[in-house]
């Protein structure tokens, strides 16, 4: 059962390996409070970074006050630059470097969840009054 | 001793699955003198002979017929042979399958796609954004598809064109769709709806492909796409065309599958305004993501035969049925069905 055991052993390594780079990155959540919303002019801008994932990928935001969320590209060309809100029915393309608002004209209360073309890279605004 | 009339034998047909084995074994054998007429049933995976053999005993039959078909990979014989569905292998297969997809996971963790740092795209980043996309979770659509591809079509024997053409299709429709988005200054996108769709579509044949190769469910080869039997009937050389046609247009069609490094290459390739230069961005895009699929793909090489075929059909079919898990939460995560599962 030589095989076998050489397989058993690469699948342990591997699983080590993954335990140990997650431990010694914690910051791969990258869910540290970032002051990303501010408010202009009666308007509430909230800032997002897409590069493989958005960051940040949680955001506190106010309810009811007309908001752009607006997308920040440098050198982007991964699932990040397709943009999509499902509960607004948006499908935005991103240029690979730039910006791009997504206009929401009244927020209601509650999460907004959004994601990247396919799926694997999430972000949430949410609201409150 | 005159023997004139005509016998009748049921023979069991090793390594039938499919509806093109059906009209190919009764060809192949209706093309031998002695026999009259060949019937296959998928069904029972037997074929009913007529003909005139002489005094030889049924096993004699049974190893003259199935000379003609050993090239095919098929084999008669008399008994049923039992359906070995060694679970021995998947001690193997299984570590082998998590390992590769903890590989995968670690790979997108540690930000593969940070890798890509420019702003402006000459045809070398084209071509570098090409291998990263090819290590990202375009692996998941892509690379998942060149798998179940090559190794379906491996266990039927037919291992290197398959896969050539698929490269083929892949590379020149990217050259030439490339160019023709450059040309028109317009993307052909497909819309939510319609990439969901195809998205679905690609993650529900993959899961039937993975566990078909899984080799575990043998009534379940029955859904195996192919080409509808009144088809293949008409088809050059049987199943030929299914051989050649699949893999050209599954090529031509991962232009359009939903991976966001070919969306944005698209999307580049559209502000270019020339046929020439969005061709060629296309084209080295393309190119850069080849080594890593034609390695994924050429894993099903030389292996058939080995005795470690089981093990690789079997570690194949479960990464095959990951990566289609994979794309059909995905799909479901996208339209807006299901919140986000996976966060990489």
């Amino acid at each position: 059962m030589k095989p076998l055991h050489l397989a058993l052993v690469i699948a342990a390594t591997l699983i080590g390996g993954a335990v140990m780079l997650s431990l010694n990155r914690p910051g791969v959540g990258n869910d540290v409070p970032v002051d990303n919303v501010r408010i202009e002019g009666g308007q509430q801008i909230i800032d997002i970074t897409a590069k493989g994932g958005y960051t940040p990928r949680t955001t506190t935001a106010k309810a009811g006050i007309p908001t752009i969320i607006r997308f920040h590209t440098a050198g982007t060309f991964d699932c990040s630059t397709a943009v999509r809100i499902p509960s607004m029915g948006v499908s935005a393309r991103l240029p690979s470097t730039g910006t791009k608002d997504i206009v929401i004209t009244n927020p209601q209360p509650g999460p907004l969840q959004g994601m990247c073309g396919m799926g694997m890279y999430p972000f949430q605004v949410n609201f409150q009054n | 001793m005159e023997h004139r009339e005509q016998e009748t034998h049921t023979f069991h047909v090793r390594g039938m699955h499919c509806q093109a084995c059906v009209l190919l074994t009764e060809s192949e054998l209706q093309e031998v003198a002695s026999v009259s007429r060949a019937t296959s049933s998928l069904a029972t995976r037997t074929v009913e002979v007529c003909g005139d053999f002489g005094d030889r005993t049924p096993e004699e039959v049974a190893r003259e017929l199935s000379r003609v078909l050993t090239k095919h990979g098929y084999e008669l014989s008399v008994e049923k042979l039992e359906h070995r569905k060694n679970w021995s292998d998947f001690a193997v297969a299984v570590p082998v399958a998590l390992g590769f997809a903890l590989l995968f996971v670690l790979l997108q963790k540690l930000g593969i796609v940070n890798l890509v740092n420019a702003s402006d795209v000459s045809y070398g980043t084209a071509f570098f954004i090409g291998v990263v996309a090819s290590l990202s979770t375009c692996m998941a659509v892509v690379g998942g598809l060149v798998l179940s591809m090559s190794a379906t079509f491996a266990r039927e024997g037919d291992k290197v064109r398959p896969q050539i053409l698929f490269h083929v299709g892949r590379i020149v429709s990217f050259f030439i769709l490339g160019g023709v988005i450059g040309a028109l200054g317009a993307a052909f996108t497909l819309g939510t709806a319609g990439t969901f769709i195809l998205g679905l579509l690609i993650g529900i044949v993959m899961l039937i492909l993975g566990i078909n190769l899984l080799d575990v469910f043998p009534s379940f080869k029955r859904f195996q796409p192919a080409m509808p039997r009144f088809l293949a009937r008409h088809a050059l050389g049987v199943s030929e065309l299914n051989h050649w046609l699949t893999p050209l247009l599954v090529g031509v069609a991962t232009f359009f599958l939903p991976c966001g490094f070919t969306q944005a290459m698209q999307l580049y390739s559209l502000t270019t305004g020339s046929f020439l230069a969005g061709g060629f961005t296309m084209l080295a895009f393309a190119l850069g993501t080849l080594p890593v699929l034609a390695l994924i793909g050429f894993s099903s090489f030389s292996i058939r035969n080995s005795a470690k075929a089981g093990i690789f059909f079997k570690s194949a079919g479960l990464i095959v049925i990951l990566f289609a898990l994979f794309n059909i939460i995905n799909s479901l995560v996208v339209i807006g069905l299901i919140s986000p599962m996976f966060n990489f």
